[in-house]
């Protein structure tokens, strides 16, 4: 049997002599290299309608080491920018480019293009009410239809342009656009992510930072509400609400058991139903998982439809 | 797309033209489309339009029907396009790929422009779009181009040069002599430059099979046989320029064969005009005046033979012309001819005043050598004599010492 990834793997994980890990690793290493720079960017077609390693993985790799431009290889880099770029500007593109890094710089060109320079050096500096005049001039007198928050410690900006989350670490030096997959690996973003969809979607539920190592949310279905659900199973002609409290409601509970640390359910004082959900970066047991798994953006954006959706029916409509 | 191209009437209506699979109209509305733009924004809109068909299915129909009928020209699109950013420019390269495996007409006449473009970019379009023909069904196999193709090996940006390798490994797996001399003709040019070795050393590496390997041995390499094959080349060319000029006499004989057989035709015809009128004039003496005694139906039948030997005598002098037109048309391709002949024979000259100037060179600088190397032992024999001299002189010096030691001690 040849060699398989797996016993690489194992080696890797098992061997105790650092010599032959470096070794291993070294040769990876070496291979890499001559895979971006020598094999796929050579030729330019290549490197941007089939680039020889899956959506540019190698930059990413050098990126979130702090590896800077000019150790990236030039040509694949300024592709996976035009790609973000015409994705942004909705015009056609080879992939969808979710979960893309970018420097700080680039991102600021493909996103506020006129004011990238300046920007950048705001960020750098830390003068973000300076950077926040040039986001609400856009919004306002640009008819640029974004939001954005700076979080509480400054070491995160989000920006939300439609559907699309993208997230500056400014002490990194770095973006991610279009945040799908990727896991949510700090508090502090957590509680912004969290802060800005309230502030747009739900601005009467409330949020709280719960011991340091959770995000708590808090949503209610009045008394009023409660009281219109029937009290036995529906049937095909009683209303939506009904159908979904009976029918839905147990199963999207289900889902977010999965996303959050604790869900509470409760009538408090005033004969509301309380529902309160812990969140945070590293969330319960996954359905079907026996490893712990941190919180991916796509399972944030689960959670706040289901929140959006109790919210939009039992709240404002009774409220 | 962008929201406001989505929003454009016309970009909607080529949408649902080509949607409805109305190709024939949606060309015409792009061209009315890119007709009505200014300077500025033609590029924008080229941009829309391709960025439309990329998005469709049924967009390379659009595109060839753009093409063939020059609503798109090749290389003004290549050359907007280099303005664009990568991944426009190769998607639409890409959506290119079938026409070229197809239809290379469409694109071969621009190669050999596009190729010495000035942009780097349409360089490296154009090789991508040689790429895609020669993996279609058609060959490349017209030499010059080949030659052409082979000057991106020294190229200056590596981007081109990696496509001109590509380039050149396809046509080299059908046309291994013409790949091989032009890249060795190539490397030749550059001695110095490591790059284009390594790059004619991948060529030709992927070009030489076993299968191959007698193929291109038969191919000459030694200066001789370079000369040798030049020179058969002329002969050949001479062959085919005698054949050519047979051939033109063959053809002039005949021409005058076919004047001959008018002439002879002319002159029957003269003839019977002559003895017709004779008849006429012996009848109008014979005869009472002939308005009185021809009836009226001979009288029409006589102006129509005379106006159809008219007319036969225009035709005739119709015919002289057309073939005084071809005498001289077909003097003038002699001329040509010869001319091209005069010009190959001037080649076939140079080439060999080249080689006996060459050849005088070598005999000369064998001269010199052999003069060189005469002087050389002349002078070693006289170094090696001189050397002899003066030992002997030495020796006898020093018996003279030795003598003279002698008689003075044997005086004491």
């Amino acid at each position: 049997m040849p060699l398989q990834v797996d016993h690489i793997d194992k080696f890797l994980e098992e061997e105790s002599d650092s010599k032959f890990k470096s070794e291993l690793l070294e040769l990876l290493r070496k291979r890499i290299d001559a895979l971006c720079f020598k094999e796929c960017e050579i030729d330019r077609i290549q490197c941007t309608l089939t680039p020889l390693c899956t959506r540019r993985i190698f930059l990413k790799l050098r990126l979130l080491n702090g590896l800077t431009i000019e150790d990236q290889p030039k040509f694949c880099y300024s592709v996976h920018k035009n790609i973000v770029f015409r994705d942004f500007r909705n015009k056609t593109v080879i992939y969808k480019p979710n979960d893309a890094y970018l420097y700080l710089v680039d991102f600021f060109d493909v996103f506020f293009h006129g004011d990238y320079r300046k920007l950048n050096k705001f960020f750098t500096k830390k003068e973000f009410k300076a950077a926040n005049r040039i986001f609400d001039d856009r919004i306002n007198n640009r008819d640029e239809d974004f939001q954005y928050l700076l979080t509480k410690d400054q070491n995160f900006m989000i920006f939300k342009y439609e559907d699309k989350i993208h997230v500056c670490f400014i002490n990194e030096n770095y973006a991610l656009c279009n945040a799908n997959r990727e896991n949510i690996t700090n508090l502090e973003l957590l509680l912004g992510l969290c802060k800005l969809f309230t502030i747009i979607y739900f601005p009467e539920v409330k949020l709280k930072l719960n011991h340091s190592n959770c995000v708590e949310i808090t949503t209610i279905i009045p008394k009023d509400a409660l009281l219109k659900i029937s009290k036995t199973p529906p049937t095909e002609e009683d209303s939506k609400n009904d159908n979904y409290i009976w029918n839905v409601f147990p199963e999207e509970l289900d889902a977010l058991s999965q996303f959050c640390k604790e869900i509470n359910l409760y009538i408090d004082g005033k004969e509301n139903l309380k529902i309160k959900l812990n969140i945070g970066v590293v969330p319960e047991v996954r359905m079907n998982s026996s490893s712990n798994t941190i919180l991916r953006y796509r399972d944030l954006r689960l959670i706040f439809n289901i929140i959006y959706r109790l919210y939009n029916d039992f709240y404002i409509l009774h409220v | 797309m962008t929201d406001k191209d989505q929003k454009n009437p016309e970009i909607t209506k080529i949408k649902d033209f080509i949607k409805d699979e109305r190709f024939d109209d949606a060309s015409n509305i792009i061209a009315l489309y890119l007709g009505d733009s200014t300077q500025d924004d033609y590029l924008t809109r080229l941009e829309d339009i391709i960025e439309l068909l990329l998005s469709l299915h049924g967009g390379r129909i659009v595109l060839r029907f753009l093409i063939e009928r020059m609503i798109i020209d090749i290389p003004s699109l290549l050359e907007n396009l280099s303005k664009r950013d990568s991944v426009l420019r190769y998607s639409f390269l890409l959506l290119l790929k079938t026409l070229c495996e197809n239809e290379c007409d469409l694109f071969l006449p621009h190669s050999e422009d596009l190729l010495n473009s000035d942009d780097p970019n349409v360089r490296e379009a154009i090789l991508q779009l040689i790429i895609f023909m020669v993996g279609g069904e058609t060959e490349i196999d017209y030499e010059p181009l080949i030659n052409n193709i082979s000057f991106s090996l020294a190229d200056e940006k590596e981007f081109v040069v990696e496509k001109g390798i590509q380039a050149l490994i396809l046509i080299g797996k059908k046309h291994p002599l013409w790949v091989t001399k032009a890249v060795t003709n190539i490397a030749k040019e550059h001695p110095e430059n490591l790059e284009i070795k390594k790059a004619v050393d991948t060529v030709l590496k992927s070009i030489v099979t076993v299968e191959k390997i007698d193929e291109l041995v038969e191919e000459p390499h030694s200066e001789d046989e370079l000369i040798e094959r030049e020179e058969t080349e002329i002969i050949d060319k001479e062959l085919e320029l005698k054949k050519k000029e047979i051939e033109i006499k063959k053809k002039k004989i005949e021409l005058k064969e076919k004047e001959k057989e008018l002439e002879e035709k002319l002159i029957v015809e003269k003839e019977k005009t002559l003895k017709m009128k004779e008849k006429i004039l012996e009848q109008e003496k014979v005869s009472p005046p002939v308005e009185e005694i021809i009836p009226k139906k001979a009288k029409k039948q006589l102006k129509k033979e005379e106006s159809e030997i008219i007319d036969k005598e225009i035709e005739l002098k119709k015919k002289d012309l057309e073939i005084k037109k071809k005498k001289l048309e077909l003097e003038m391709k002699e001329r040509e001819i010869e001319e091209m002949a005069i010009e190959e024979k001037e080649k076939a000259l140079k080439i060999k005043e080249e080689l006996i100037e060459k050849e005088s060179e070598l005999t000369q600088a064998e001269v010199e050598l052999r003069e060189k190397i005469m002087k050389e032992k002349e002078q070693k024999m006289i170094e090696s004599e001189i050397e002899r001299a003066v030992k002997e002189f030495m020796v006898l010096e020093d018996e003279e010492k030795k003598k003279d030691e002698e008689r003075e001690t044997e005086k004491n």
